[in-house]
């Protein structure tokens, strides 16, 4: 069984964004850019998966900048078998990174493909479904758990107020959840064997995909920054307000 | 120079820093601000790990089972493990291993089964015995520590100072005189193990550090077979020196580690403190301290490199070594000096890791060679040894 793993480049977690001066969007100018970990956990998910016999080969693809190249080996010092590169500097909308991972996906005739759930650049939520959409597949999202068995998939999803187990059939489309599993350090021989690995450079061109970007960013800017706490004398006292300005009770 | 990391270099440095971030962090947060080591167990847990990774043994050459791993690879490394409070004198906590005493690998196969190989495991602690209260930037002229041969046995007495963990040590090297000759064609190496007649630790010398106190020495008729020498008589200094120069890399590299944190930190309180009005980053004389500290790092990190790749490609480095040495070790000084002062009062308290930096960065323009004997080095070199 085929799995396609897309990973995205994007502003490491532990960097403390920035909006642009212009409010045009966030800086990214000597910004540590890394895996989206949404991705990593995608990731481990199909080397497991490879591990366990299920899967036999795993192929990566990146959608990105030349720079994208170095996420993709990270995949691929992580258990990736080889790598696609559709290389590209303008940004790319989600249903355009969904159209042309329709067509990788037949062309490759992939079985599975597991996306991050989100990337936490612009938490969009939406690539994998879309792509389960074009490629009018099954498609199990936020997933915790997933268990491969007799040509199905059963996924438990993250929904809201408790968990949902659902039974897909293959060939379908999963996007895992923050639990499903805790991905691995690369280790030093997976790293040195990552840089014999295949990366195939495509343009979306080649795809025939069109990713002229459909939306238009009106402004970024900063999250409200907290403001101070006020003391209550009395019980009395935090009631009204929770009753008069907070409006809560 | 904005040196370009090759592919396996970018990884191995973005898996450390995660790894940094997610498993000792967390666990050094705690800790006691002067803690020296981990809980066994948690240090356990993460030594298994750090072997599944492949990374365990760290300067240990592969052919004794260490990762295959250059001198560069190594330099980038070490700036990534010390990036904690810890991490000048026990980067990671130690969880990557390491070689402990590098001379061991010249041992004969005897010396290597009895001590190279349980050192490897990690079964055995030592100590490197150079220094005397004579002096230890000329130890090739100071040392006055005399052996004289008797029979199979060779029969020690003298005195050391300032050397690390001899207390708690299961054996050691031990530099003594065998000959007339003044300078270093008179000095060997012997192996020493501890506890042995004769060998006595007669007090600790409390230094700035807080943890791994160093050890005065006392050595009187102490008994050692001509078996234990390392190398060869009268041969012993050319083994501390080797060791001295390639060490200076990686301790040059764990001064530029902690320069990085402390800018980073620097970097990022400087933008939300606020005083008469504004954050203290508007103020022109916050930035000319960060761009100073970032002078300084940029500068002692390429000179560490420079040393390395030299290293690598199996040229003489000598004189880059001396100088990345010197400059990470002055340079890790001031940056750590300037994020201090940036941080006002909360830069003076145990609750950032500023103030054991401080202390522990004093002691690297002493350790491991003093700035002045760099400075002798390089000028040897560069002017030509006639005028020295
Ligand atoms: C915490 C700690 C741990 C240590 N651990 C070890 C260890 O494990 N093993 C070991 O063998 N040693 C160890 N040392 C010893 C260390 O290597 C020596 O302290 C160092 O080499 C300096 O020797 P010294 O203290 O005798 O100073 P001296 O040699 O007396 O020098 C005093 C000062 O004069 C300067 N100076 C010397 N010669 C010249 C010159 N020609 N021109 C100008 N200036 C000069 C020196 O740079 C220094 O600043 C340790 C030291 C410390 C503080």
């Amino acid at each position: 069984m085929k799995v396609l793993v897309p990973v995205k480049r994007v502003i490491d977690y532990n960097v403390k964004a920035r909006v642009k001066a212009d409010g045009s969007g966030v800086d990214l100018a000597n910004v540590k850019m890394s895996m989206n970990p949404f991705d990593e956990i995608s990731v481990e998910q199909a080397v497991r998966m490879k591990e366990a016999g299920t899967a036999t080969e795993i192929v990566i693809v990146s959608i990105g900048p030349a720079a994208a190249q170095e996420t993709i080996r990270t995949a691929l010092a992580m258990g990736g078998d080889r790598g696609i590169l559709v290389k590209t500097d303008q940004t790319v909308e989600p249903l355009a990174v969904a159209k042309i991972l329709k067509i990788i996906t037949e062309q490759e005739g992939a079985d599975i493909v597991i996306l991050g759930k989100q990337a936490i650049d612009d938490d969009s939520n939406q690539t994998g479904q879309m792509l389960a959409a074009l490629l009018g597949r099954s498609q199990a999202t936020f997933a915790s758990e997933v268990k491969i068995e007799g040509g199905k998939a059963e996924v438990t999803r993250e929904v809201d107020g408790g968990l949902q187990t659902i039974r897909v059939n293959l060939p379908t489309v999963i996007t895992v959840d923050l639990r499903l599993n805790e991905p691995r350090y690369a280790s030093l021989p997976n790293i040195m064997k990552a840089r014999k690995k295949p990366i195939d450079e495509k343009t979306p061109e080649d795809y025939g995909v069109d990713i002229t970007p459909r939306l238009k960013v009106l402004k970024t800017t900063e999250p409200p920054v907290r403001t101070a706490g006020v003391k209550v004398e009395s019980v009395q006292e935090l009631v009204a307000k929770l009753r008069n300005e907070a409006g809560v009770i | 120079m904005d040196y370009q990391l090759t592919d396996e270099q970018r990884i191995i440095v973005d898996t450390l820093r995660k790894f940094m971030r997610e498993e000792i962090l967390p666990l050094e947060d705690k800790l006691d601000p002067d803690a020296g080591d981990l809980e066994p167990e948690d240090k356990a847990r993460l030594v298994a790990k750090v072997r599944d990774m492949g990374f365990y043994g760290l300067g240990i050459p592969p052919e004794f089972g260490g990762p295959d791993l250059d001198t560069t690879t190594q330099t980038l490394m070490a700036m990534e493990m010390t990036q904690h409070r810890a991490g000048l004198y026990n980067p990671a906590y130690g969880v990557f291993g390491g070689a402990g005493l590098a001379q061991l690998f010249e041992a004969t196969d005897a010396q290597k089964e009895k001590y190279l190989y349980p050192t490897l495991r990690g079964e055995k602690s030592t100590f490197f015995g150079l220094t005397e209260p004579s002096g230890g930037s000329d130890p090739a002229r100071a040392i006055q520590t005399r052996a004289v041969r008797d029979g199979e046995d060779w029969v020690l007495n003298g005195s050391k100072i300032f050397i690390s963990g001899a207390d708690r040590a299961d054996f050691g090297l031990i530099f003594a005189r065998t000959d007339s000759d003044k300078g270093r064609g008179g000095v060997t190496c012997f192996i020493v193990d501890v506890p042995s007649p004769g060998f006595y630790v007669r007090r600790v010398v409390h230094t700035l550090r807080s943890t791994r106190y160093a050890t005065e020495i006392q050595i009187e008729n102490l008994r050692v077979p001509d078996s234990n020498i390392l190398g060869e008589v009268n041969k012993g200094f050319a083994i501390a020196n080797d060791r001295l120069t390639r060490q200076r890399i990686p301790y040059a590299a764990g001064c530029v580690g902690v320069a990085i944190k402390a800018q980073e930190m620097a970097i990022e309180y400087c933008k939300i403190r606020n005083t008469f009005g504004g954050p203290l980053a508007s103020r022109q004389s916050i930035q000319w301290m960060i761009v100073d500290n970032e002078l300084d790092i940029r500068t002692a990190r390429y000179l560490c490199l420079d040393a390395a790749q030299k290293a690598d490609r199996g040229e003489e480095f000598r004189t880059e070594a001396a100088m990345a040495k010197l400059v990470g070790s002055e340079a890790g000084g001031r940056v750590v000096d300037r994020a201090m002062q940036i941080f006002g009062g909360y830069g003076m308290t145990k609750d950032f890791p500023f103030e054991r930096w401080y202390r522990e960065m004093r002691i690297r323009r002493i350790g491991e060679g003093p700035s002045e004997v760099q400075r002798l080095v390089i000028a040897r070199d560069i002017i030509g040894g006639a005028f020295h």
